[in-house]
């Protein structure tokens, strides 16, 4: 017997390839602030993978149709008056949910399916829903190579990247369907709400280690991937929902990562506080972003 | 000079004859008429919401004209920008962005490398002359948002001096800036100057203008004079540019009040 | 007309489950102001979320019974987390959402896929069951309702002013967290309210889309607000009337709360395109004007 033969082991590679392209994709998601887009995402794509299933195309294909369209919503209602990046996106995830959920609920079985949709079925992968999972994670891996610079440049200063003349609008779409594309691959696995610990957690918690892209990367990856293969372990020997075990352990790695971090966790600046509670700071971050008074330092 | 067959148009970085401005169907900036030649710093001057960052980003090319022409490096705006560089204010940058201050400059190298290509030997080396120009070369490992504002905006002067660009626009540089970094800010632009940088800098601080600058450009939705920065920084053409904000005259030192 | 938009409602649990909805209208036209205002998209889609798990807790301790005191404490316990989390300023607050919102619905999913009834019940917690309301929950709901909009209408002006500009208002001495915290809690207050007969995941729709699309009319607070509680009444009404016609008439089963939140998204997409279309006719008679 194959080794690929045994369902567990199709669901083991199927997690080590999913996390890796969710680490991958996360850092860009936690540098650009698209937590919301990437939920948004996993909602949108719903629809798209019942009419799929309804007219008998492939799912992953139905889902990325979906996505993009939402992709393209959300950037078209962003523009609107009044309108900013987050209303925008939580009327396409309600509009992409609730479609999704009518179209099911008009089919036999509506419970079942959308529980698999919700909490995924990593359990059941076929060799070629591995196949696809290699192929976004090889395409994720060459793109993100390939304009990892001029991403760079975009998501730390945008102005600056259209004064030079990149297409910063462009940029944004390619990550749009960057992060749409793992979020395709990733759902059926694990499911939708669930998508969003992966993608997430490991780079939020990466980030609260390193101040260097490249190894926030490396440490996104590592998270991501040692969370999915300990989710597929505990889910076994717990009798558990795979799907949750997994986001359980992503989101503990951040949780830890916010109380033990050096300089950036809660431990470590309670005690720089301390230290520095004679002396006051210079250059803080912009407070007024997040509704408190900026000190009169400075400005 | 008068004769444009006669002057090489490369000369001249920037000509704007008549120009308005506007994002939508209502013009924000009408009636700005001027030049700038190499090696000259020319001053945009005016109160908040006078449509200076408005102008900056026509010159680049990223806001519509709707009347009269931009011109740069007798090209029109979007077909120049490479050789174009654009510092914005420090502030609108996040600064828990995990980038080395090095990178920061380096990204000036970024279209220059092209698409696909890492930056090479001598990219690394332009970017770390430019950061020694802004007088932070031993910063260069430091975390972007651990400097100063004032060093913040020195790391964007250093990025944009790595682009080699031969228009250069601040927009509002000496904002909350330090005197450190203003003198070492004003150091940098006098280099660029000896280079034949052309330099456009908006500004709401008078007495910098007139220390920096060659000529001055008064904006308030429209253009209220433009020429010699001694000539132009009157008493009268700036009560008409402000309008009924408090303009104090002191001798020779002219203060604005500001909200 | 009459057999589609008035018969339907003769039905006793049709009325009743148009009264739940007129109630939630009302809620959440007025909240969902306040949520564009604030921006808070995110933080009310996380509300949503993170009930589920107590919702599950309250029906595994106590069944259907305890379901309502286990979603107040998951969306008191969220409301200060969300709060806290918001305030401090190292991890952006998107990704602590994120993870924060992911990892109480993975507690959820976990200890609902312990049961032997996993599928059935998972579903109706999440999509709720619009046409088995209760007047028993008819009535939680309006004291929901009335406890919400007194509160907010109180404190309109300052949350108003905190919405603005922060920096002033903390300036006049008014403490920004407790603001959030109430304001907080009255998001979370509609997720509870909404749970049983929308679903906790739909309740985005309705805690968003309303003054999203009172916002397309108009930029005064007033109008966005009243615009949102029309467009989400008209919306409840339309979409009960439209599940149960495709039901009797059509045999098509069309899930209740679902269809009255495609409905309200249908209203939105309605009004963006009049805008647009009033914009563009505009637009030509000033280029018209300046030619």
């Amino acid at each position: 017997m194959r080794w690929l033969d045994v369902a567990f082991n199709r669901a083991l590679l199927e997690s080590v390839l999913v996390g890796s392209m969710c680490g991958l994709i996360g850092v860009q998601v936690v540098l650009r602030r698209q937590a919301f887009f990437t939920m948004a995402m996993t909602h949108a794509t719903f629809p798209g993978v019942v009419i799929a299933a309804v007219i008998g195309v492939n799912l992953y294909l139905g889902g990325a149709v979906a996505g993009v369209l939402a992709a393209l919503t959300v950037t078209a209602l962003s523009r609107r008056r009044g309108h900013d990046v987050s209303t925008a996106t939580a009327v396409a995830l309600a509009a992409g949910f609730s479609l999704g959920v009518v179209l099911l609920s008009a089919q036999n079985g509506f419970t079942k399916n959308l529980t698999a949709y919700l909490t995924g079925s990593i359990l059941t992968v076929d060799e070629q829903d591995l196949m696809v999972a290699a192929a976004v994670t090889a395409g994720v891996v060459l793109v993100l190579a390939a304009v990892h610079k001029e991403l760079l440049y975009a998501a730390f200063d945008r102005h600056g990247a259209r004064a030079a003349g990149y297409r910063t609008g462009a940029m944004d779409l390619l990550v749009l369907i960057l992060i749409e594309a793992v979020v395709a691959t990733t759902v059926p696995a694990i499911g939708t709400i669930l998508t969003l610990a992966l993608v997430v957690a490991p780079a939020g918690a990466a980030r609260l280690w390193t101040d260097r892209i490249a190894s926030m990367t490396a440490f996104a990856v590592a998270v991501a991937v040692c969370s999915a293969v300990g989710g597929l372990y505990l889910s076994r020997a717990f009798d558990i929902a795979a799907g949750g075990a997994i986001s359980l352990l992503a989101a503990a790695c951040f949780m830890l990562s916010t109380m033990f971090a050096p300089r950036q966790g809660l431990i470590a600046r309670a005690a720089h506080r301390r230290r520095r509670r004679r002396t006051p700071p210079a250059g803080e971050p912009d407070r007024a972003a997040h509704g408190e008074p900026v000190p009169a330092t400075g400005r | 000079m008068a004769d444009p067959a006669a002057t090489p148009p490369v000369v001249e970085a920037l000509h704007i004859d008549h120009a308005a401005i506007a994002y939508d169907a209502e013009p924000v900036l009408t009636g700005v008429t001027g030049r700038v030649h190499a090696g000259e710093v020319v001053a945009l001057i005016g109160p908040n919401g006078a449509g200076k960052s408005t102008l900056i980003k026509a010159v680049l090319g990223l806001v519509p004209v709707v009347g009269g022409t931009v011109t740069v490096l007798g090209r029109t705006p979007a077909a120049a920008r490479r050789d174009v560089a654009y510092v914005p204010q420090a502030d609108i940058l996040d600064p828990q962005f995990p980038v080395s201050v090095a990178q920061v400059v380096l990204m000036g190298r970024y279209r220059e490398v092209g698409w696909l290509r890492r930056p090479g030997r001598d990219d690394r080396r332009i970017a770390a002359e430019a950061l020694a120009q802004v007088g932070l070369a031993e910063r260069a490992r430091a975390t972007f948002g651990t400097l100063s504002g004032g060093q913040r905006q020195r790391v964007l002067l250093a990025r944009a001096i790595a682009q080699r660009p031969r228009l250069l626009l601040l927009d509002e540089p000496f904002n909350g800036v330090d005197l450190v970094s203003q003198d070492a800010l004003l150091g940098a632009l006098r280099g660029l100057k000896r280079q034949g940088t052309a330099v456009l800098i908006s500004t709401h601080d008078l007495a910098l203008a007139q220390h920096v600058s060659d000529h001055a450009c008064l904006l308030n939705r429209r253009m209220f004079g433009f020429g010699p920065t001694g000539a132009t920084l009157t008493p009268d053409l700036l009560r008409a540019t402000y309008g009924n904000q408090a303009l104090e005259l002191h001798g020779d030192q002219i203060v604005v009040a500001h909200h | 007309m009459h057999a589609t938009l008035v018969e339907p409602f003769a039905v006793p649990f049709m009325a009743r489950a148009l009264t739940e909805l007129l109630l939630l209208a009302g809620l959440a036209g007025v909240v969902s102001t306040h949520v564009l205002t604030r921006r808070l998209g995110f933080v009310a889609d996380a509300m949503t979320h993170t009930v589920f798990p107590g919702i599950v807790l309250g029906f595994l301790t106590a069944g259907v019974d305890g379901v309502l005191p286990g979603a107040l404490a998951a969306a008191a316990v969220t409301a200060v987390l969300l709060t806290l989390l918001t305030r401090s300023r190292r991890v952006t607050d998107d990704t602590a959402l994120a993870v924060l919102l992911a990892a109480m619905f993975a507690v959820g999913v976990v200890l609902v896929s312990r049961r032997a009834s996993y599928t059935a019940d998972l579903t109706s917690f999440l999509f709720g069951r619009l046409l088995t309301v209760t007047t028993g929950q008819i009535a939680q709901t309006a004291v929901v309702a009335g406890l919400v909009l007194i509160t907010l209408a109180l404190l309109h002006k300052e949350l108003l002013l905190r919405a603005f500009d922060p920096q002033a208002a903390a300036a006049m001495g008014y403490r920004i967290w407790l603001l959030d915290l109430v304001l907080n809690l009255a998001v979370a207050l509609v997720v509870v309210a909404a749970a049983q007969s929308v679903g906790t995941i739909l309740v985005i729709a309705l805690l968003v889309v309303p003054a999203a699309t009172g916002r397309l009319i108009s930029d005064r607070i007033a109008p966005i607000t009243l615009a949102g509680v029309a467009v989400a009444a008209l919306s409840g009404y339309l979409g009960l009337a439209i599940s149960y016609r495709a039901s009797v008439s059509h045999g098509l089963r069309l899930a209740g709360g679902a269809t009255v939140v495609l409905t309200l998204v249908a209203v939105y997409l309605l009004t963006l395109l009049a805008g647009g279309l009033a914009r563009a006719v505009q637009s030509r008679r000033t280029s018209d004007a300046v030619a």
